[in-house]
């Protein structure tokens, strides 16, 4: 058995060796029962269907696509890639327990040279790395999973769609609620299919998160002043908290905000004709980024104007959580990838949604239990002008995987021709570009308009 | 020669009392069948119209309804917590109403419906229901207590109608 490949050998083996095997699998999967989710998995998995891949960043994010690859069957780490050799070593210690004996490199261009067998390359490192990684990787013939955002420049970004044409290989960006059940049966069925919302006129979402302290490190792992140089880092600080500086990333609009406004546009189906907006750094000393931002985008959509307001602070509690929110003139959806935060409401007069619950597509909120005591009814409300109580329900997909998983998944699919990417780069752009608009509108304090050609490359 | 005239036979009472067991039976009977229902959840994939598996491969959850032995529950726990906290239910009385209740009710159902000793199961029904508006009272559920003594009201109706009770297992 190589020691990068951690499936047993299946050639000819019989039953009474199968069961020797077996047994003896059992006795060490007890022992280590979280070790190699992948030798589980890919145990029914073809050979030609195992796709070796290389992961460069493991940082946060890196981490936590890793640990959703180790779910899916089929995927064999060769090789990972960190500048950084205490994240370096972290990944291929943590990939080694799960039965992967991984090549570590400080460079991506020396992975690339060494490591011939690798078929799809994951990108996490910070944004400003992303276009330099990702068009070498495309050029050197391999398919990449980039995170989003794509770049922290809008030339970054364009670049990358216009290598994943050139080379012809597949680039799909870490928009991973394009490939979310819930979003995919909210947005094609829910709203494409059977038009509950009736004429959508407004959207907003946010995304409030408590505030946190800067990213610190173990002073034995600090990395010299040279390396950080050697790869565009001004000191450690800088590198760890890359996100609040202007050279590595784009700040919340882009961290926070990419998610959300990309799916402004794919619910929409469309991209936006202005944006205004209004933030700044209101509360963190030593970040160039803003902390808060608010944004109101207009959308030309077939049947009028929809306007989506957005907002991402830093500075507040989490109050309210995440989410993006639909309103129509029959109804109001609201989703997040947490479905705590996800319930849709029908407007009284609107046209009764049974022939969605019946097929399990919605399902209705149980009422709150009301006490004999309790003296509220429809006297509860406030202002005659206020409508009437809105039915509730709430999507009964669940998603019973890693949140990151079901992007992968279609990533690697489409990698073995199984499908096609649920987000490509040329499609990303459209939504990056409009996070782009939003930061040039909040930092001009001005309208910005946007032409159709803008989110084109 | 005697001519015999036949009196109209008045089969009205006899019908009001076999409807009545039929309501009283089947209401008793599901009532105490329905302290054994529970939910579960279960995770099926997503069906399409032409009833195939949706393209996303979503997957929904579908709550389903079922019963068991196991699931028995005499009465809703916000209820039976109520109940703890009144010094006039004391536990060693309510733990073994509890336990027959359920049991109880399918019982007398049973017997009312199929007309086993039916005064004396529609009496003992009755007392039944009375027991449960000690409770109700306790705990100043009037709502309840009002619906319990429609139902006290209809064993006494069938009860006052006995003499015409006919479609029995036993002659009492």
């Amino acid at each position: 058995m190589s020691p990068r490949d951690p499936r047993p050998d299946a050639d000819g083996l019989g039953r009474r060796r199968f069961l020797k095997t077996a047994t003896a699998a059992s006795l060490s999967l007890a022992l280590a029962p979280l070790r190699s989710a992948y030798g589980q998995a890919a145990a029914g998995s073809p050979p030609e269907d195992a796709i070796n891949v290389a992961l460069v960043g493991l940082g946060a994010q890196g981490r936590v696509l890793m640990d959703a690859m180790l779910k899916i069957p089929g995927v064999r780490f060769v090789a990972v890639c960190d500048i950084w050799p205490y994240a370096r070593t972290y990944g291929q210690r943590y990939l080694k327990k799960n039965g992967f004996e991984v090549r570590a490199y400080e460079n991506h261009q020396d992975m690339l040279e060494k490591e011939k067998d690798v078929q799809a390359v994951i990108v996490a490192s910070p944004d400003f790395w992303h276009a330099p990684i990702t068009n070498d990787c495309l050029r050197s013939g391999h398919h990449v999973y980039c995170e989003k955002m794509m770049s922290n420049t809008i030339d970054g970004a364009k670049s990358m769609v216009r290598t994943m044409k050139e080379t012809g290989k597949l680039l799909q960006i870490g928009h991973q609620r394009r490939s979310n059940p819930r979003y995919l049966v909210a947005r094609n069925h829910l709203l494409k299919e059977a038009h509950l919302l009736g004429r959508i006129t407004a959207a907003n979402g946010q995304w409030n998160r408590a505030v946190s302290a800067d990213l610190g490190w173990p002073n034995h792992t600090a990395m010299s002043t040279e390396l950080l140089a050697r790869y565009g880092y001004a000191d450690m600080h800088q590198f760890r908290n890359w996100r609040w500086f202007k050279k590595y990333g784009g700040g919340p609009l882009s961290d926070l905000g990419a998610h959300q406004i990309d799916i402004f546009n794919w619910f929409f189906d469309t991209t936006p004709s202005t944006v205004i907006g209004s933030g700044g750094r209101d509360y963190y000393e030593g970040h160039e980024w803003l902390d808060n931002a608010m944004v109101i985008y207009e959308y030309k959509l077939p049947e009028g104007m929809a306007r989506a307001f957005y907002q991402v602070q830093t500075t507040t509690s989490a109050g309210g959580g995440y989410f993006e929110q639909f309103m129509g003139t029959e109804g109001t959806l609201r989703m997040s990838e947490n479905p705590k935060y996800s319930v849709i409401n029908r407007e009284a007069a609107a046209p009764p949604w049974d022939n969605w619950v019946s097929r399990h597509y919605l399902a209705p909120l149980k009422a709150p239990a009301k006490s004999d005591d309790d003296a509220s009814s429809a006297d509860d409300k406030v202002d005659a002008r206020e409508t009437a109580e809105l039915a509730g329900y709430y999507l009964p997909v669940v998603l019973t995987k890693a949140i990151h998983q079901p992007h992968l998944e279609n990533f690697f699919n489409a990698v073995r021709g199984k499908g096609t990417l649920n987000c490509p780069a040329d499609e990303a752009f459209k939504s990056e570009m409009a996070v782009f608009k939003a930061i040039e509108a909040v930092e001009s304090r001005t309208l910005v308009t946007c032409q159709p050609s803008d989110f084109t490359v | 020669m005697t001519e015999t005239q036949s009196t109209p036979i008045d089969r009205g009472p006899t019908m009001a009392v076999l409807v009545l067991r039929a309501w009283l039976g089947v209401r008793a009977i599901l009532t105490g069948v329905e302290k054994f229902a529970d939910t579960r959840t279960l995770q099926v994939p997503l069906l399409d119209a032409a009833g195939k598996p949706d393209s996303s491969g979503a997957v929904v959850e579908v709550t389903q309804k079922f019963y068991s032995l196991h699931s028995y529950h005499a009465i809703p726990d916000s209820m039976k917590d109520k109940f703890a906290l009144e010094p006039l239910l004391p536990t060693f009385l309510t733990t073994p109403y509890y336990a027959v209740l359920g049991w109880a009710l399918i019982a007398l159902g049973i017997a009312v419906l199929v007309g086993l000793w039916t005064r004396a199961s529609l009496f003992l029904m009755g007392l039944l229901y009375v027991s449960l508006t000690v409770g109700l009272i306790l705990i100043k559920q009037d709502a309840g207590v009002a619906w319990l003594a429609i139902h006290v009201a209809l064993v006494a109706m069938a009860l006052s109608l006995s003499k015409h009770n006919r479609l029995t297992l036993t002659r009492s």
